[in-house]
């Protein structure tokens, strides 16, 4: 199952969203601005 | 495979399917269910009568449904043990009026309806995973209409259509009309190569099985008009070029550009491709009699089964994961299997064998010793501690904790790969690290942070990626700020959440905890925990007024010496910028908030005891209470 998550770059601070998939293996989150592994969930993402 | 069936070393299972594995290394244990086959194996001496009385026709699995069998037969000509079998889902004999015909035909008497699936319980030392894959089914390419168009196949049924021993007796025919075709394209990288279709990957195979196929043709059929549709033609094997040169100067012509359509005549059932040339820049025309789809190839359908029952892992693709690319290509993660073969990776015969004779070689190896030597940073479980609350043996990536509900883990030793994911996991500290315990770790941080801890870049690295990449980085010279310290653990899962705590606590302006990317984690998927620990402590650091910020995460792969350095770059700024004031305030909050941490876990414990102690008395109550009712009342 897929859902569209909110996540923050911890290291440049941009705001983005990108599907997360719940079930099946999980994929390494990338900061699409400047390339950083450091992406925290949102707390709406959280939910 | 007829040789292994003779050989009185190897015990051949057909029909059979492994359905739950336990042990380790050395001692593993097996249960495999093997289904029955209604045929005694041992007395048919496939004299074939039973399959020609036999009533039901059902289209040839084997021969790609281009021919029929029936429901007793043998799957094909060279199957071990050559001994008939049926289906039951085909035959009448399992409705309640049974049709039995073959068996009033057997003069063997070796047809048994009564016989039921076995299973088998066997004990190994190690496996060989060689599973292979599936080929792709081209149906929902409805541009190329396979399903709707007699005379498009597929290569896997132009294979059966050559072969002598297939349902043409090798007469290579049309499907629509039995002719021979003169005029054929071959279509390749179908379901490989593509975003909307198949897979990414290229299939490895395809490019030479056609280069083999247009060859049969030229050798069969000269007079056959052969057109490759291609992308690129990967010939990359011994002699493959070579054997490349020889179908082009056999006349077989290779267009450069794949068709995006297929139409078909309805009367003559003959074919027409429209293709953009890119070599030519020109848009052409081609009529054809048939069109072969060279399809690539998928891990199995059932890969998860297999993946669950042996604890391996799987690459994005969905093929199975080497435990390293170069050094292991045929170890799997968990020690005592291996992969050999197109489980692994889409590879040809040769490749297959090659890797299954290595497989077979790291087996010798492995039981000849008689003994393995494992690492000795393996989990130590301080009994009292534990709370029985079964968290390590969740996380554990190779299944070597076994707990059930209540009880103590078990730690199965040679099943550890010591990645120390279970202790960082434990929330009671009841599991020390043998040679990575907290107190060394601490040291280190203590030792980094004594002097000056605001000019340091505190850094979790993973002793195979991360903390190589560092030394990429240095031996390759690269610049970078000079504040990176690196504390080494065997993986970045080994990090638990007090330890990025005490780190900050000790007054580290930021950390950064790295490891291999998700494909690259030598600890199957240990690192995926990371992810849950950093996220978890991103929480606990806001909680306390601590900026989230401060606290870092990276996948740095052994190569990655650019990604290194840059990461040092790009972080000494942020460091700089925490003052000394935002420093000495988190130390105050965490000093704090470690007593309550500990405090917490202590309760925990205790909890635990009281808990333990008490069905302990409970048990002890009851069964002298027991022992009393069984000697009856004393007699005064
Ligand atoms: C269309 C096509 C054309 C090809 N042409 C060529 C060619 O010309 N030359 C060449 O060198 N190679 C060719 N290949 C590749 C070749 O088929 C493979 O290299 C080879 O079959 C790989 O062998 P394997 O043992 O890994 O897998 P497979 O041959 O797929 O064998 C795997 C076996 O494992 C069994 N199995 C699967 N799961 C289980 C389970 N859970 N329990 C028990 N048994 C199980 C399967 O039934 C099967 O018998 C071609 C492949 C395709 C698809
Ligand atoms: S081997 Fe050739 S046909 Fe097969 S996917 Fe790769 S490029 Fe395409
Ligand atoms: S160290 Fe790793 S492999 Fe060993 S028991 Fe703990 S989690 Fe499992
Ligand atoms: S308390 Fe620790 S060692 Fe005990 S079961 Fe839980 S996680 Fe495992
Ligand atoms: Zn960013």
């Amino acid at each position: 199952m897929e859902e569209e998550r909110r996540f923050r770059c911890l290291r440049c601070g941009l705001e983005f969203t990108a599907v997360h998939r719940k079930d099946g293996e999980p994929v390494e989150r990338v900061c699409p601005r400047c390339r950083s592994n450091s992406i925290r969930p949102t707390k709406e993402a959280k939910g | 495979m007829m040789d292994a069936g003779r050989h009185p070393r190897i015990k051949v299972l057909v029909s059979s399917e492994v359905i739950d594995v336990s042990g380790a290394v050395g001692n593993f244990h097996v249960k495999v269910r093997r289904r029955a086959r209604y045929v005694q194996q041992d007395l048919c001496n496939s004299c074939a009568e039973c399959t020609k009385v036999c009533p039901v026709i059902i289209p040839d699995e084997y021969q790609m449904g281009l021919a029929s069998r029936k429901a007793i037969y043998i799957p094909f000509p060279q199957a071990v043990p050559s001994a008939y079998l049926i289906n039951p889902e085909d035959c009448l004999g399992n409705n309640p009026i049974a049709c039995g015909k073959c068996l009033e035909v057997c003069e063997q008497k070796c047809i048994d309806f009564d016989m039921r699936d076995e299973i088998l319980e066997v004990d190994v030392g190690a496996m060989i995973v060689a599973t292979g894959m599936e080929a792709y089914d081209p149906t929902e390419i409805t541009e190329y209409g396979y399903s709707r168009y007699d005379n498009v196949i597929t290569s896997m049924e132009f294979e059966r259509l050559i072969c002598a021993g297939g349902p043409s007796a090798g007469h290579f025919v049309r499907p629509s009309d039995g002719e021979r075709p003169r005029r054929i394209g071959f279509i390749q990288c179908v379901g490989s190569r593509s975003s909307r279709y198949g897979s990414p990957y290229c299939s490895n195979i395809c490019c030479m099985n056609t280069v083999k196929d247009t060859l049969l043709l030229a050798d069969h059929y000269p007079d056959t008009d052969a057109k490759v549709f291609y992308m690129d033609i990967r010939a990359f094997g011994k002699g493959f070029e070579d054997l490349y040169l020889r179908s082009r100067s056999s006349g077989v012509r290779y267009i450069r550009g794949i068709p995006g359509e297929i139409e078909e005549d309805p009367q003559t059932k003959n074919l027409r491709v429209r293709v953009e040339n890119t070599l030519a820049g020109e848009l052409e025309q081609h009529e054809l009699d048939m069109v072969v789809l060279s399809v690539g190839v998928r891990p199995r359908l059932d890969s998860n089964t297999v993946q669950r029952l042996l604890t391996l892992s799987r690459t994005s693709d969905g093929f199975f994961l080497e435990a390293h690319p170069k050094l292991k290509p045929v170890d799997a993660p968990t020690r005592g299997i291996f992969l050999a073969g197109c489980c692994e990776s889409p590879k040809d015969v040769k490749d297959s064998v090659t890797q299954a004779g290595a497989a077979a070689s790291h087996v010798q190896v492995l039981l000849s010793a008689g003994r393995i030597r494992i690492d000795a940073g393996t989990p130590l479980l301080e009994e009292a501690d534990c709370i029985r609350c079964g968290r390590c043996a969740a996380v554990c990536p190779f299944h070597a904790i076994h707990w059930q509900r209540g009880g103590v883990p078990e730690i199965i030793e040679a099943a550890c790969s010591g990645c120390g994911c279970c202790a960082a996991e434990c929330p009671v500290d009841a599991l020390t690290m043998r040679h990575s315990t907290d107190e060394q770790l601490k040291a280190q941080i203590d030792a980094i942070l004594d002097e000056h801890p605001e000019d340091k870049l505190l850094t979790f690295a993973c002793n195979w990626c991360s903390y190589a990449g560092g030394d990429t980085a240095g031996t390759a010279r690269l610049q970078f700020p000079v504040h990176g310290r690196l504390v080494r653990t065997m993986c970045s899962a080994r990090v638990s959440e007090d330890l990025i705590l005490y780190a900050f606590e000790k007054g580290a302006p930021l950390v950064l905890v790295s490891g291999c990317h998700f494909a690259d984690c030598h600890y199957i998927n240990a690192n995926r925990q990371t992810v849950t620990r950093v996220e978890r402590a991103w929480d606990r650091l806001e909680k306390l007024g601590i900026r989230p910020e401060r606290l870092h995460l990276e996948w740095i792969s052994a190569a990655e010496g650019q990604k290194f350095a840059e990461v040092m770059r790009v972080l000494d700024e942020p460091r700089a910028q925490v003052t000394a004031e935002e420093i000495a305030h988190t130390r105050k909050v965490l000093a704090e908030e470690r007593k309550r941490r500990e405090g917490r876990k202590e309760k925990m414990r205790a909890a635990a005891r009281k808990k333990r102690e008490a069905a302990a008395d409970a048990r002890a109550e009851s069964s002298a209470g027991a022992a009393a009712s069984v000697a009856g009342p004393a007699k005064s």
